[in-house]
């Protein structure tokens, strides 16, 4: 069975707004640890299903949508930490983008190799937009912290493709 | 998991540790605190005197305590409240950051050589 292009649609359309809704869900539970800021960063299990299940150009539409359209429910579009989100994204989808395309990472160092560039993204927006050169000492926290939570979303994004398949050929109508 | 997955992630750990050896270079004793709100250097407070500071962030009032050397945020409005849970600092490689207040407060070493701590 050919699947139509607006099915294809609906799917990613879900699966966007399934990101927003982890992303505002998370955003209401901060997880304090030593560093103050560090997220799971679950919202990006989207992306990378969305990576997997369909490819690179629908993961970068899903991924930056998400983004905006979360800020905009938000009410933080184009405010500082909107600006934190979209840099960090940004770099996040650039990094996913090298290491799936070079085909020798397995989608946990994809995740972990996300997970990393969102935190260099984040540390490297807050030194520019406010001058703090200290913020860099964050920098080996976050990165080690983000290879658990990229470990964390790649296993979670594995069982999701395991339950929910989704032939390459047939999505990229 | 691949082979070179694992290589990521030792790479990563290799590089978040090397980051980390600057931090233990700077051993100044710590003397002066710089307050600073929305960039602009609103005060600084010698550490050697306790006592107990007042500034207005942008969400209100920021209380600033001092007390054996060491600076603390005591009471202030955010919705998570990061920089009072902080607590203490006394180190010049910890700052105490306020984002919702766009405060930061700085400690300085004695000699005002600040590239030698951030290197």
């Amino acid at each position: 069975m050919r699947r139509s292009p607006i099915q294809k649609m609906v799917r990613l359309a879900m699966l966007t707004a399934a990101g927003i809704l982890l992303q505002l869900i998370e955003s209401f539970f901060p997880v304090v640890m030593i560093v103050p800021g560090y997220k799971l960063g679950l919202a990006n299990i989207v992306g990378l299903y969305a990576l997997y299940a369909f490819g690179l150009r629908e993961m970068v539409i899903v991924t930056l949508l998400r983004i905006v359209l979360a800020a905009l429910g938000q009410g933080t579009l184009f405010s500082v930490a909107f600006m934190l989100s979209m840099a960090g994204g940004t770099l996040a989808i650039c990094a996913m983008a090298a290491a799936y395309k070079s085909k020798i990472f397995s989608i946990y160092g994809v995740s972990v190799a996300g997970a990393a560039a969102h935190s260099i993204g984040q540390v490297a927006a807050i030194t520019i937009l406010y001058q703090q050169y200290f913020m860099q000492l964050y920098l080996p926290i976050l990165v080690a912290l983000s290879i658990v939570s990229g470990l964390c979303i790649g296993l979670l994004t594995h069982s999701l493709l395991k339950r929910m398949p989704m032939d390459k050929r047939q999505a990229a109508v | 998991m691949k082979k070179a997955d694992g290589i990521l992630i030792i790479c990563l750990m290799i590089f978040s540790v090397l980051s980390l050896i600057p931090l233990f270079n700077g051993s100044i004793m710590p003397s002066t605190a710089v307050v600073k709100i929305r960039n602009e250097e609103i005060m600084r407070i010698d550490l050697s005197q306790d006592g107990d500071y007042d500034v207005d962030g942008t969400l209100g009032n920021v209380h600033i305590s001092v007390k054996d050397g060491s600076v603390a945020v005591t009471q202030e409005n955010s919705p998570n409240h990061y920089c009072s849970m902080q607590g203490y600092v006394d180190s010049v490689n910890t700052p105490i950051v306020c984002l919702p207040n766009d405060t930061v407060i700085t400690i300085e070493g004695a000699d005002e050589e600040e590239d030698t701590v951030i290197s």
